[in-house]
């Protein structure tokens, strides 16, 4: 499998607070990454570190370079959305196609047209009297028109309603991810691309903790809604997760062959949304599972 | 226009001026303004005859004379103009590598493939020659408008304005000279530019302050530490403007390339390659 | 050389003070170099001196200079 994103042992301090503390993974090419952890949990600093915005220390390498050393290279190959509104707010709609087109050798200025046709904002008016959703969709036009190998979204939909977040990810979906195009989404809202996602990174605390391709979800977690009679057993058997479902118990189990969960009670594969707790927890509290979890990891 | 605006780094001049079109454009223009009312109200004070005679003179002393030995008693006139042009470009480049940090579009501008160094770069050029163009613009516009009404003026009291055109011609030739002082004024202030680029890409806040109390404090430590003053030296023996304006077409070469000059260029070039590193770290 | 680059470039402030040290490095050696002092400017231009009730004269003067260099050659500086 071709990566596009090889991330070797990061690290990143910001004065006393570790960011990053050793952050290895591989991002696979043509596939739509979510990079999944809670708020703090170094997300922000990992795709901004990707793209060349913040220096780290560790091995890097995006699209084949070095974002440290040659960001605006990369920025041929390389798009980014970023959570918060970063468009220049005293610029109009139309100065900044103008910039884009002459600054990016690869940006369609046909195609982003095109796209801001089909939504209201008009192309007159300065961005800081654009409402946050028309922002996205405004940097969503532009993006879409630029024919990169990798685009990075932090937090796209951030703050907006719940209209323009559907509309947003179907436009991705639809106008954007064909061919062998790499998206990475990071998000602290995990049921919101949960159906989009090909591949998963979690990380906590600087750290990742989970980096499967859906389809290894199968093989590698196992959700045990435990009958009453079972409990003990299912203990024993030591899940990384319990909760309670309608008066019944579910557990997660990592690593443990359904074989021998079958008997507990009825088996099937936890939601990403769930397994995300369970992971998050799971680094919370020492874990004696915590080192077979992390020989998974190395895989 | 189009073709011109593709290119990249016409592209990144031409997003300077819209961001900083207060102080570009609209400083010189209100400038222009108040000497315009000024000078109305005076006008409009003095008696009747004390104008005409005033016209008929301006209009006689220059009758023959070449523009080009008026044109530098004429940049006197830009003066104001020059000074808010060097308030404005003082604001401006402290600003420049600081505040797309602190509105955070710098993620966007960052997220274009343009290089550090093209943007410290695209910065320098607009401070040593897109700003003195629309300086030069305005009064331009305002020097028109004054000789027009001094004519019409000078035709309503029947005196002869004839000269005037020797005026006008002058005061267009000077305009040259004040747009090549400018620029030869940012190249041998490259130190100072490079001093405030430096310190913009630096602060996370004030910007201001972090310039100029490290540079006080640099020049306090080595005259405490070393007893040199080298630093100060080095500030006192350029900071005579007439090193640097251009008061005539033939002083160009002798200004430009002057060891003084040079060496201020290179010693500024390692201040702009210090702010071009520290583009690096933006968080 | 790596090694160097590395702890120079390390953050913004290592590359404040590398590039300010490098500034005051060229700045005293060459001071040292081509003893460096404040330069009186002895600057000499006309139409600096004018006066403008001699105006008429003046004006005559240089019609009469027409033909010659009007800043004379101790305009120059350094």
């Amino acid at each position: 499998m071709n990566t596009i994103v090889e991330a070797n042992r990061l690290e990143k301090h910001y004065g006393g607070f570790k960011a990053l503390s050793g952050v290895s993974m591989s991002i696979p090419q043509g596939e739509i990454t979510g990079l999944i952890g809670p708020n703090g949990a170094g997300k922000t600093t990992t795709l901004k570190a990707m793209i060349g915005l913040c220096d780290v220390e560790g091995e890097l390498s995006v699209a084949g370079r070095d974002p440290r050393i040659a960001r605006h290279q990369l920025m041929h190959d390389v798009c980014f959305i970023a959570d918060v509104g970063i468009l220049p707010k005293w610029l109009r709609v139309n100065q900044l196609l103008d910039y884009v087109d002459a600054v990016h050798p690869r940006f369609d200025r046909n195609r982003a047209t095109k796209f801001l046709g089909s939504t209201e904002i008009p192309p007159r008016k300065r961005i800081r009297e654009l409402s946050k959703g028309m922002v996205t969709q405004l940097h969503l036009a532009i993006v879409m028109a630029i024919d990169v190998k990798l685009l990075i979204l932090d937090e796209p939909t951030l703050g907006l309603d719940i209209v323009y977040r559907k509309e947003f990810y179907d436009r991705l979906l639809n106008d954007y991810y064909v061919g062998n195009r790499t998206i990475v989404i990071s998000t602290h809202q995990v049921e919101e691309i949960e159906a989009l996602l090909t591949h998963l990174l979690f990380i906590n605390r600087g750290k990742i903790v989970l980096d499967a391709h859906m389809s290894e979800l199968e093989t590698l977690f196992t959700e045990v809604i435990v009958k009453p009679d079972q409990l003990t057993q299912a203990d024993g058997l030591g899940p990384i997760h319990k909760r309670e479902l309608l008066g019944k118990k579910a557990y997660i189990y990592e690593a443990v062959p359904r074989a021998q969960l079958e008997h507990l009670g009825e088996v099937g594969t936890p939601s990403v949304a769930d397994l995300f707790v369970a992971k998050m927890k799971e680094g919370s509290s020492v874990n004696p599972l915590s080192d077979s979890m992390k020989s998974s990891n190395d895989e | 226009m189009n073709r011109l605006a593709s290119i990249p780094f016409v592209a990144l001049l031409w997003r300077e001026v819209l961001e900083n079109r207060t102080l570009f454009i609209w400083a010189p223009v209100m400038l222009a303004l108040v000497l315009f009312v000024f000078a109305a109200w005076l006008i409009s004070m003095a008696p009747n005859d004390q104008v005409s005679i005033s016209i008929q003179y301006l209009s006689e002393i220059f009758d023959g004379l070449s523009p080009l030995e008026i044109a530098p008693i004429l940049m006197i006139l830009a003066v104001p103009f020059m000074v808010i042009l060097y308030v404005c470009a003082l604001i401006y480049l402290l600003g420049a590598l600081y505040q797309d940090r602190k509105d955070l579009s710098v993620l966007f501008w960052q997220s274009m493939p343009i290089s550090n160094a093209t943007t410290v770069l695209s910065k320098v050029v607009t401070v040593a020659a897109v700003a003195p163009f629309f300086s030069v613009t305005v009064l331009l516009v305002f020097y028109t408008l004054a000789l027009l009404c001094l004519t019409l003026l000078g035709v309503a009291y029947e005196v002869q304005v004839a000269g005037l055109g020797y005026l006008f011609l002058a005061a267009l030739t000077s305009l040259i000279l004040v747009y090549l002082s400018a620029f030869t004024a940012t190249l041998w202030l490259m130190p100072t530019v490079g001093w405030l680029l430096l310190f913009s890409a630096f602060a996370r806040r004030a910007p201001f302050l972090w310039a100029a109390g490290v540079f006080i404090l640099i020049g306090f430590l080595e005259d405490f530490l070393f007893g040199s003053q080298y630093l100060a030296n080095w500030v006192e023996s350029r900071a005579n403007p007439n090193q640097y304006l251009i008061y005539n077409l033939s002083d160009v070469t002798e200004r430009m390339f002057s060891y003084d000059m040079l060496f201020g260029v290179l010693v500024g070039s390692i201040l702009l390659l210090g702010a071009i590193f520290m583009r690096r770290f933006i968080d | 050389m790596s090694l160097l680059k590395s702890i120079l470039l390390r953050n913004r402030f290592t590359i404040l003070l590398a590039t300010l040290s490098l500034y005051m490095l060229v700045l005293v050696m060459e001071g040292a170099l081509t003893g460096r002092e404040a330069r009186v400017i002895d600057f000499e231009n006309p139409f600096f001196d004018l006066n403008i009730r001699d105006f008429e004269d003046f004006q005559d003067s240089q019609r009469n200079e027409d033909d010659k260099d009007f800043l004379t050659d101790e305009s120059t500086i350094l």
